[in-house]
């Protein structure tokens, strides 16, 4: 078993909603959004257009709210461990994860063969999960220069401007679509390609036996099946 | 006291143009709208015109200049097809357009010299149709053994106000397209550029229409010119705050989902939406479906045509011109141009999206063939760096077994379904407290 124990305390049931949320908002806008650059379903086109703008407040009040909740929500900072911390510090550089940045390409690259011992998430994972808020509250933006019941606010008709007018502004908002597209098939290939235990866990809290790490030494520490071999 | 209906002066000089009262009081109507009032204040542009009109005769007129840039005539054109007798003539007629290339009677040095007059005397508008040429020190538009650019310059700074009339005096139009090799620029941009401050109105389209300038003139001369609302690029905000979508005939089928996607179809006989053919109403300003064209008769639109967004026009980024923002015109994205390659923004997306796809399956292989897709490849025992660099280490590794144990249940929790019930708000009692309880799943 070469993996680190998959534990609740990663994940709080809060940010288990947060991603679904995530989840479901981005497809929805993706889908809609093809939708409105070309109504390929016609009589969809309404009813997409209405969604797209829904879902973009959906998504942009979702990730302001996971930001604020880092500050209060205590999750794990590594994995195989139920120990917590306030959230934001695992968003921040941890003492697990120095110098490894080059190592975590190396791995993924196959040149280093041994998995790296990191904290939760790896050097470049957490690099571009960083990106994700910003690309949203961009492609927020992004949108609401395109809505028309927006898009003569000073705020948002500077940006309109700086861009070089709405046609500029269409195709940065088309191109932002095809980064976050780009990022889930990356995501959901390294969250699966190893085992759909994180998967389970991130989306069904369903927790999987594994090695046990201990933030404070940051070394592993022993094993913990979840009480499968008392139990048989 | 009057006690008998009469025909006011300026009633006799519509009649005998063959304008009837009631066209005028539309087109007063229509002005008002334009410049963002209400129809109900049709009668206040009615008397303004009226008064000005009355004014004539005593030679009391508004001097308007009309200089040509680079243009192709196109907007004075659409000016001048306007049919007679019209209301919108009569207005312009008793206009005293004092110098323009195209359209005065008189030519060469008498009509340079009215100019210089008309300049003199100041407290005129001067309308700019064209491009403002700044390449080849502006040679390329000379006039009377001067540049173009002095011409303007010496026009601008008396002008009460200066209507840049069409695109391409908006902001260069099809000559600010790439490779821009004239330097074209809108009026605006130049006049800032060369220290003039002077209002500039835009009034962008190719060509614009003349029913807007007449709003304007209306608005700039005879009404009190703060009721001339502007946008932030100064372009009047009654004519150019709106998408041509908002206000479009064939809206509702767009709402209903009924698109045009091929031309001759059964579709487009239907007159349904002509978004899929890269209509670009739902990005350009304007009123083109209201004001309408010839006498409004039709528009665009009506006629079949989707939107080309001839009103897109940022007064202070010749870049924007809306050639070279809105080309290939039936495609719903501009082409992008990186050196002599031009390409939609699609095919860029979708090749780099492929890409990654063939990326991520290589990489599939990879991992299967390393035996990673079994939980990953197993833990560096100790970390690499640790491994280098002993005297700095980040790990501890000499834990004896009972810590290791210890650490274990610490970090293993071992916790009962009330305290994994904490966790669901993420936060839960003090672990040591409870490691002892064991009491495992």
């Amino acid at each position: 078993m070469a993996h680190l124990a998959h534990y609740r305390e990663a994940h709080p049931l809060v940010f288990v909603i947060t991603h679904w949320i995530n989840l479901i908002a981005m497809i929805v806008l993706i889908v809609t959004g093809f939708c409105i650059h070309f109504p390929f379903w016609p009589y969809f086109e309404s009813l997409a257009r209405g969604m797209h703008v829904f879902f973009g407040f959906v998504i942009f009040l979702n990730c302001v709210f996971r930001i604020i909740a880092a500050f209060f929500v205590k999750t794990a900072p590594t994995g195989g461990t139920r120990k917590q911390v306030t959230d934001y510090k695992t968003w921040l550089p941890q003492k697990d994860n120095r110098h490894q940045g080059l190592i975590w390409i190396k791995y993924y690259l196959f040149l280093k063969k041994d998995h790296p011992l990191g904290a939760k998430l790896g050097v470049p994972q957490k690099i571009s999960y960083l990106f994700i808020p910003v690309l949203i509250i961009v492609m927020f933006y992004t949108g609401m220069c395109l809505w028309v019941p927006t898009m003569n606010l000073p705020f948002f008709a500077a940006g309109t401007n700086l861009v070089g007018g709405l046609m500029s502004m269409r195709i940065i908002h088309y191109f932002m679509m095809y980064i976050f597209i780009i990022f889930m098939f990356i995501h959901v290939y390294l969250a699966n390609i190893e085992g759909i235990a994180p998967t389970k866990l991130m989306f069904f809290w369903k927790e999987h036996g594994g090695l046990v790490y201990d933030p404070d030494t940051h070394t592993i520490v022993g094993e913990d099946d979840l009480g499968e071999s008392e139990k048989h | 006291m009057v006690n008998e209906a009469t025909a006011s002066e300026f009633s006799g000089m519509l009649e005998a143009r063959g304008v009837t009262r009631r066209s005028f009081m539309k087109l007063c109507g229509t002005i008002a709208v334009a410049a963002g009032l209400s129809e109900l204040a049709a009668p206040r542009v009615a008397s303004a015109l009226e008064n000005s009109v009355i004014g004539a005769t005593k030679g009391n007129l508004y001097p308007v200049i009309w200089i040509e840039g680079a243009s192709c005539t196109g907007c004075t054109e659409s000016f001048a097809q306007v049919e007679t007798p019209d209301p919108a003539e009569v207005v312009l007629e008793l206009l005293s357009l004092n110098y323009s290339e195209t359209l005065s009677a008189a030519a060469g040095w008498s009509m340079e010299e009215a100019k210089e007059q008309t300049i003199e005397s100041g407290n005129y508008v001067l309308v700019y149709e064209g491009a403002v040429l700044e390449g080849w020190g502006g040679q390329a538009l000379r006039v009377a053994d001067k540049p173009g650019t002095e011409h303007l310059i010496e026009a601008a700074k008396n002008a009460k106000t200066v209507v840049a009339l069409g695109s391409c005096a908006v902001n260069g139009g099809w000559m600010g397209a790439h490779p821009n090799s004239s330097d074209a620029l809108g009026v605006e941009q130049f006049l800032k550029k060369s220290g003039i401050e002077v209002p500039v109105v835009n009034i962008p389209g190719c060509p614009a229409n003349p029913e807007w300038l007449v709003s304007v003139l209306v608005d700039v001369i005879m009404l009190d010119s703060k009721q001339l609302k502007l946008t932030s690029d100064n372009k009047p905000e009654g004519i150019f705050g709106q998408t041509i979508h908002d206000n479009c005939e064939r809206r509702g089928h767009f709402e209903n989902g009924e698109f045009v996607y091929k031309f001759g179809s059964e579709e487009e006989a239907k007159g349904y939406c002509l978004y899929p053919l890269g209509c670009r109403g739902p990005q350009t300003k304007s009123t083109c479906g209201i004001t309408m064209w010839n006498n409004r008769r039709s528009w665009c639109v009506q006629a079949g045509s989707p939107c080309i967004g001839c009103c897109e026009a940022n007064p202070n980024d010749p870049g924007d011109n809306w050639v070279e923002v809105n080309t290939p015109f039936y495609k719903r994205h501009r082409d992008l141009r990186i050196g002599d390659w031009m390409v939609q923004p699609g095919t860029i997306a979708l090749t780099l999206t492929g890409l990654v796809a063939a990326a991520l399956v290589v990489h599939g292989f990879g991992m299967k063939a390393t035996g990673r897709m079994d939980g990953g490849a197993d833990f560096e025992t100790i970390r690499k760096w640790d491994k280098d660099h002993p005297e700095n280490s980040i790990g501890t590794y000499d834990l004896t077994d009972e810590e290791k144990a210890q650490a274990c249940k610490e970090n293993s929790g071992n916790l009962t379904q009330k305290e994994r019930l904490y966790d669901t708000i993420g936060v839960r009692p003090d672990m040591k407290k409870n490691d002892t309880e064991g009491g495992q799943e």
